[in-house]
């Protein structure tokens, strides 16, 4: 194991670890933009000098191994001189389209500018002019002008993706980066170029230009597209979810998420929610607060005994499946729970990277607490006790990511004469063709809760609540309790100001201390 | 608590003499401003408008290109700068790729403005400006949000203003 010492500071690494990791490892702070943990080394963008001591040059960070008693310094005014011209020469086509650039704000070119830079620029040629927003797949626009080579993005299609679809054409000042002739940037994770984009040269389609990305805050919780549950970070203000980036998770997803798992902030916003609890009428539906509705809807429930079932999803946590089905068996003394579960046969089904066919986060949770409660039902049980008319009310814990949940048409079709009560937080059509006298009750969203989801391989996981979108919406624990007669157990808050996506003081505590006024702009 | 007491003299207990002096300055006035009306302070207004200084901060305005089109690439600069938080800008897609970005949005909360010109100051394609016009009158109930209609193409702009800056010269330079 090699010893070095970094900007003074003396470290031991793996045998074959190259400078910049080393300094990650350590939190030290390095300008780069063709490294990228996740990708093979290029060293094309020479921004990420360091001195080595005994050697007249300065060499590149991400290529260099560390070797026994190496001595690296990457403070010095020569390193900052060479990251600074570095900087210039990547700037000189550049077309500093920083307003309409939906990268301004975490652009990499912005940042080490306000790092190194600083300098007016000396170039009196004209700008070679490239292709701009080019039409590259369903999901992405590429900009060849803001694009700095670092092939980031060809490393990615290459060696994640495997589907090689962007090349570098041309040379020189006039390179660029293309797919070949008719063919486009389109595999299940195309967006992941548009994250390790150092530069706004890719851009994702889905998010252009719909905000700036200073009016986002960020927090991270766990994916519910699949049961991969790859960890990521959403991005929200008050009016709502805006995007989903993959966060860095060894054991799960390494640096990357799927295309599809991007979707998933919009069936949580307000407008795609159910905000009021309804009830099916003759006349149509009627409103009411969802607790309210809740309490009211316990009548269908009260002293139904053996014609009264549960249906659940893999879409909620741990916790509430817990609660939920405790306080289900405890008050109605039926075992007559149903786990419900799309594509049936298809649950195994894996594209080889993240991609899983068992739509629902939570499935192995699930699992666990039926058999935990020792509820061994199959679905075709319940189809059984449908069709013979056992049933006479029916809750549906429904899911909340519909996407793969077209089945959800023809649940609510076999249950047309049984009272229905379905919880459910993103709004769904078929759910209008509801039996009279059926209930809706909104739940919250995935984003909207603490919990615990476990992941195809038995990991278990804990999240954090991200924001609140519809604040009157039930938990599915709550739902359950209250609708099998119980009362809500208010909990005393320990904490009730969790550290979680609080909105950041204006002025920091730190500059308050030093007696600084560093103002945050741009407040949501 | 304390009370200053005044130092009340004898002389101040006679009011005539203050009433004259008083008299006195009004008649001075009176007498200079016949006699020289232009440097008189009162204005008939409304039929006689006061004349501000060029650099007033009134109303905003909206420039326009040559072809009557909104300069604003709505980077959103001006609403991140303004501390009254009054501007709400929607961004869209253009069909020209040299465009790329445009608002299909941009109100400002006229009652939540505070005239500071911040906006101005940050925008960066000189597409926002402080207007000369500060009368802003409304009834109860009007609409104080001024939406793109109002700030780029109201009447008294005559079809929009131009801007000092001509981007066709700065493509063609380079730039
Ligand atoms: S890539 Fe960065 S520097 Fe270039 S236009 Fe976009 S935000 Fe500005
Ligand atoms: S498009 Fe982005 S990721 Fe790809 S080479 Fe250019 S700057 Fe790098
Ligand atoms: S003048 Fe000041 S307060 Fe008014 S819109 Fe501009 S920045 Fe905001
Ligand atoms: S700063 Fe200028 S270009 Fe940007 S949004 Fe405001 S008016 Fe438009
Ligand atoms: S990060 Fe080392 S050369 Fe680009």
């Amino acid at each position: 194991m090699p010893k070095c010492t970094i900007n003074g500071k003396e470290i031991e690494v793996k045998e074959g670890t190259t400078i910049i990791e080393a300094m990650f490892k350590n939190e030290q702070k390095i300008a780069h933009y063709c490294w990228h943990p996740g990708l093979s080394v290029a060293g094309v963008c020479r921004l990420c000098m360091v001195e080595i001591e005994g050697n007249p040059r300065l060499q590149i960070a991400c290529n260099t191994v560390v070797t026994e008693g190496m001595k690296i310094n990457n403070a010095s005014d020569k390193v900052k001189d060479a990251a600074k011209w570095g900087l210039d020469f990547h700037l000189i086509n550049h077309p500093l389209d920083c307003p309409v650039c939906d990268q301004a704000g975490e652009c990499g070119l912005q940042d080490q500018y306000m790092e190194f830079g600083k300098y007016d620029p000396e170039m009196a040629e004209k700008k070679v002019k490239k292709h701009k927003v080019v039409d590259l797949g369903p999901t992405v626009v590429l900009d060849s002008e803001r694009c700095i080579l670092c092939s980031r993005c060809v490393r990615f299609t290459d060696e994640v993706s495997k589907t090689s679809e962007l090349g570098i054409f041309n040379r020189g000042d006039r390179s660029e980066i293309g797919t070949v002739d008719g063919k486009s940037l389109d595999n299940k994770y195309s967006l992941n170029t548009v994250d390790i984009c150092p530069v706004g040269a890719l851009t994702s389609k889905d998010f252009r230009f719909r905000q700036r990305v200073w009016y986002l805050k960020d927090q991270e919780t766990i994916c519910n597209g699949c049961s991969t549950g790859c960890s990521i970070k959403t991005y929200f203000n008050r009016e709502g979810f805006y995007r989903v980036k993959p966060a860095y998770n060894e054991q799960v997803n390494s640096y990357w998420m799927c295309d599809e798992g991007r979707d998933l902030y919009k069936f949580v916003n307000r407008e795609n929610r159910y905000l009021k609890a309804r009830r099916k009428t003759e006349a149509g539906w009627e409103e009411m607060i969802p607790g309210a509705g809740a309490k009211e809807a316990s009548a269908l429930v009260k002293g139904q005994g053996d014609s009264l079932a549960l249906v659940l999803t893999g879409q909620y946590t741990v916790e509430e499946f817990e609660t939920a089905v405790a306080s289900f068996v405890q008050e109605t003394k039926s075992k007559q729970v149903y786990h419900w579960q799309n594509h049936a046969g298809k649950e195994n089904d894996f594209d080889g990277f993240l991609i899983r066919g068992d739509k629902n986060p939570n499935t192995a949770g699930l699992k666990k607490v039926l058999s935990k409660h020792g509820i061994a039902t199959s679905w075709h049980e319940f189809q059984s006790a449908i069709s013979s008319g056992k049933l006479k009310t029916v809750i549906v814990a429904g899911p909340e990511n519909q996407m793969h949940y077209q089945e959800i048409d023809t649940l609510v079709k076999t249950l047309a004469k049984t009272k229905v009560i379905w919880m459910q937080s993103a709004k769904n059509a078929s759910l209008e063709a509801l039996s009279v006298g059926s209930w809706i009750l909104p739940m919250k969203s995935y984003v909207e809760k603490d919990g615990t989801f476990i992941n195809y391989a038995g990991l278990e996981r804990k999240f954090k609540k991200v924001t609140t979108v519809v604040s009157e919406a039930l938990t599915l624990a709550e739902g359950v309790q209250l609708v099998v007669g119980q009362n809500l157990m208010v909990k005393p808050e320990t904490n009730a100001f969790i550290e979680t996506a609080r909105r950041q003081d204006q002025v920091m505590l730190e500059h308050r201390k030093k007696n600084e006024f560093v103002f945050k702009r741009g407040s949501l | 608590m304390s009370v200053v007491q005044k130092n009340t003299s004898e002389a101040s207990k006679w009011y005539l003499p203050g009433i004259l002096v008083g008299l006195g300055i009004t008649a001075k006035h009176l007498v200079s401003n016949l006699f020289n009306k232009k440097q008189m302070l009162t204005i008939n207004y409304p039929e006689q408008k006061y004349e501000y200084s060029p650099r007033f901060k009134g109303n905003h305005v909206l420039t326009v290109k040559k072809d009557g089109s909104l300069r604003c690439t709505a980077c959103m600069l001006c609403a991140t700068n303004c501390p009254a938080e009054c501007i709400t800008i929607v961004a869209s897609e253009h069909d020209d790729p040299s465009v790329e970005k445009y608002p299909i949005k941009y109100e400002i909360d006229m009652l939540r403005c505070v005239f500071c010109g911040f906006c101005e100051e940050a925008c960066p394609v000189d597409a926002v400006r402080m207007g000369p016009e500060w009368q802003t009158p409304g009834l109860a109930g009007s609409n104080f949000h001024y939406g793109i209609d109002q700030l780029a193409y109201r009447p008294q702009l005559k079809g929009g203003m131009l801007s000092v800056l001509d981007d066709e010269e700065r493509h063609k330079s380079g730039i």
